[in-house]
């Protein structure tokens, strides 16, 4: 119960929202990012991860469960652990990062341009248009869609949801050149 | 007992050995790192951002009279007519977003972190509700990107590409973070009431003292605790230096408009501005480089001591000041705009010009050659411009080749309705063609009037259908006037540097300009006035070397060997050192 263990120390900041993403380097590893912003797309806190490596035996004996393992449990988990502002919801734009909602009692939902959720996928015709996007909450969430729904209208009045994981990208490039 | 270790011994399971103890090695367990340990976490501290500034109050001035400032409106952004024109441009998914970069001379990681998760400059002003009364262009939120995390800046862009808006804008935005609550922008006398106007349009929540008067309201005026910009001439600054550091004044933000007025760091001017107490320092000048490459070392002793030096050569000044430098040309940034239209005009002077010209060159050069090495610059100047008199007006007869063909060419415009703006370096010149162009209105502007004169004058020529050529000096009205309704410009004489003569063009090339400008400038065939243009176009050249970080050309501003060289004289020697 890590997300429990944390609240006890999160400070509650009304209307903040979460974005969590991965940057995958090919020079130093799987890098995490995690950014809370405020209503107004102000940053409150961001947190990164050292680089992940996985060693060719870990590869092997993971297998498939690899992708996800690493970024549901080991990024994403520790990273939702480590805010110290508790958001309303997080987002992700990175299906395997809805693994980290097993770790965390945080509502978790995916963004995807729409045309990409039209694709087949386990998210494939759920979820719900916002702004130009789709947004698709993890099973454990979908019967808060609508409030849900109700905490990002407010938001993408300042917010393009996209944009935040770009901010985090530029800081993850941003750590490996310096 | 003998003893065998087990790599000593090969013994089929099947064999039974009596007699011998055999003792296998307990085989030890093999044990795969399977487990991927979880990465150590870096938090990163951001900073925590100051409240935002919405209102200032006055306190504690029982004597002092409020400042009337209309209420806070609902703030918007003004729709952009190019967003009108193309509905493609307002969706979210081609929206341009302009990035906040950190500059190079922040190191601290968490600093930059802070510049980069910050979200885009237009979801930033939106956010703020700051209102605009027109939509800035692409290149002026790139401009605003520039100066708002820079402590050291020199905004150098072209005239007439709005860097009063720039600047504006972005203080604006640093008093509405909280990351500037003092400001002073310092300005030429002449564009107090310029600056005055476009911070109550570009910026109408903020409250704004002028500085002005007689010291014992100075001294109030630079006491008042609760303005966040104030506004004062570069005399009241030099005026008020040591009043300013008893008060042990400290501005957040110090503004100079026009800062080539301090690119001779040895002057008070230039002394008086480097006095002041200021975090950051922000500089705008569309000339950074007017004469030679020593006059963006001397801006740089304002916004960042010690950067630059003398020393370095003009590839090693670029390279330095790269980060801290921001210039835009109008052909760069504004595809749009409506085009200049640039005429040199080759004048023919009238006979009588003519010999009295002939006279005065051969007098003024056997002058000068018979006072051989006592000769000096100033006796050359002075030949030259008597020599520039002459092509405008003959001194004997009053004819003027110029002034027939420039009256010609105003009947044309002002019969079509146009505005004519028409400039020369000397006042005198100004009052005689007022005289024979009455008939078009044409009014002056000149340094010798009063701000409240001058104003007028302003208000008369845009306003009044009557007045279709305002007559302007190089020194008051090529500086910050914004006069783009004009569409004709008349340089009746050249200037000694192109930046000068871009200058009094821009008054009317600029954005809001109707349509295209016409530029006209005229020179007196076979004259000094083709050979100095001849040494013009080489210092643009100087100009456009350092800016573009390239090697320069062997010769660099206006020396005294080139001074010398209209009159195919060598200079003396010690003029030459």
């Amino acid at each position: 119960m890590v997300g429990a263990m944390a609240i006890s120390t999160q400070q509650h900041v009304e209307n903040a929202y979460g974005f969590l993403t991965t940057v995958d380097s090919p020079s130093h590893g799987l890098f995490g990012g995690y950014l809370i912003v405020d209503l107004e797309g102000r940053p409150l806190e961001f947190h990164c991860t050292a680089p992940v490596r996985v060693s060719r035996a870990q590869q092997i004996l993971y297998g498939a469960t690899l992708h996800g393992h690493l970024h549901g449990r080991q990024i994403g988990g520790t990273l939702l652990a480590e805010g110290s502002v508790v958001p309303r919801l997080v987002l992700t734009d990175q299906e395997p990062l809805l693994q980290a909602r097993s770790h965390t009692h945080l509502p978790l939902a995916l963004v995807t341009a729409s045309r990409d959720q039209e694709q087949a996928g386990p998210t494939a015709g759920a979820g719900f248009s916002l702004g130009g996007l789709t947004v698709v909450p993890h099973t454990t969430d979908r019967a808060d869609e609508t409030v849900l729904r109700e905490h990002l209208e407010g938001l993408i009045q300042a917010v393009d949801l996209n944009e935040p994981f770009e901010r985090i990208r530029a800081a993850i490039d941003e750590a490996q050149r310096h | 007992m003998q003893s065998w270790r087990a790599a000593e011994v090969v013994l089929p399971a099947t064999a039974i050995l009596a007699g011998i103890e055999c003792r296998l090695p307990t085989p030890q367990a093999l044990r795969l790192p399977i487990g991927v340990s979880r990465p150590a976490v870096t938090a990163v501290p951001l900073f925590v951002a100051r409240p935002a500034v919405e209102r200032f109050l006055f306190s504690g001035q029982a004597a002092a009279p409020p400042p009337s400032r209309p209420p806070v409106r609902p703030l918007t952004a003004a729709p952009s007519p190019a967003a009108e024109a193309s509905p493609a441009a307002v969706g979210p998914a081609v929206r341009r977003r302009t990035r906040i970069a950190p500059p190079r001379d922040v190191v601290k990681r968490s600093e930059r972190f802070f510049f980069l998760l910050q979200p885009d400059l237009e979801t930033i002003l939106e956010t703020s509700r700051l209102e605009f009364p027109r939509q800035p262009f692409p290149f002026q939120f790139d401009g605003m990107a520039f100066l708002v995390p820079r402590h050291a800046a020199v905004l150098a862009d072209e005239m007439g590409l709005g860097k009063s808006m720039q600047a504006i804008s972005s203080l604006r935005l640093l008093i509405r973070s909280g990351e500037a609550r003092r400001v002073l922008v310092v300005c030429p006398k002449g564009l107090v009431s310029n600056w005055a106007r476009e911070l109550a349009d570009w910026a109408p929540e903020l409250v704004v003292a002028v500085i002005e008067g007689d010291q014992r309201r100075r001294q109030w005026q630079w006491s008042l605790p609760d303005v966040p910009v104030k506004l004062a001439n570069y005399e009241v600054v030099v005026r008020d230096r040591d009043l300013v550091a008893e008060m042990g004044l400290e501005f957040d933000l110090v503004v100079l408009d026009e800062a080539q007025r301090i690119k001779n760091r040895d002057s008070q001017t230039s002394q008086s501005v480097r006095a002041l107490r200021r975090g950051r320092s922000w500089a705008l000048t569309g000339t950074p480089v007017e004469n030679s490459a020593d006059d963006i070392v001397g801006l740089f002793e304002f916004v960042a001591p010690g950067h630059l030096n003398g020393r370095m050569s003009p590839r090693e000044l670029g390279a330095a000041a790269a980060d801290h430098v921001l210039r835009r040309t109008k052909d760069k940034v504004l595809k749009d705009m409506p085009p200049r239209l640039n005429r040199d005009e080759r004048i023919e002077l009238t006979a009588e010009q003519r010999e009295t010209y002939r006279q005065a060159e051969e007098e003024g050069v056997l002058r000068l050659s018979g006072l051989g090495q006592q000769a000096t610059i100033q006796h050359v100047f002075e030949l030259v411009l008597r020599l520039k008199q002459i092509c405008n007006f003959d001194t004997a007869t009053g004819e003027s080749a110029k002034l027939d063909r420039l009256e010609a060419e105003l009947e044309e415009i002002h019969a079509s309705g146009k505005k004519s703006l028409v400039f020369s370096q000397w006042v005198a010149t100004l009052g005689r063609l007022r005289e024979r162009l009455a008939r078009f209105g044409a009014i002056e502007y000149h340094g010798g009037m009063s701000t409240v004169a001058r104003d007028e004058c302003l208000h008369r020529f845009k306003n009044d259908s009557r007045h279709g050529v305002l007559l302007l000096s190089y020194g008051a009205g090529a500086v910050g006037l914004n006069l783009q309704f004009s569409q004709y410009v008349f340089l009746f004489d050249r200037w000694w540097n192109p930046a000068v003569e871009d200058q009094a063009i821009n008054r009317a090339h600029r954005i809001g300009a109707a349509g295209a400008v016409t530029v006209t400038r005229y020179l007196s065939v076979d004259t000094i006035e083709e050979r100095i243009d001849e040494v013009l176009r080489s210092k643009r050249d100087l100009s456009d070397t350092i800016l573009s970080q390239a090697e320069p050309p062997a010769s660099g501003g206006l020396t005294a060997e080139e001074i010398f060289a209209l009159f195919r004289l060598s200079p003396p020697r010690r003029a030459a050192a």
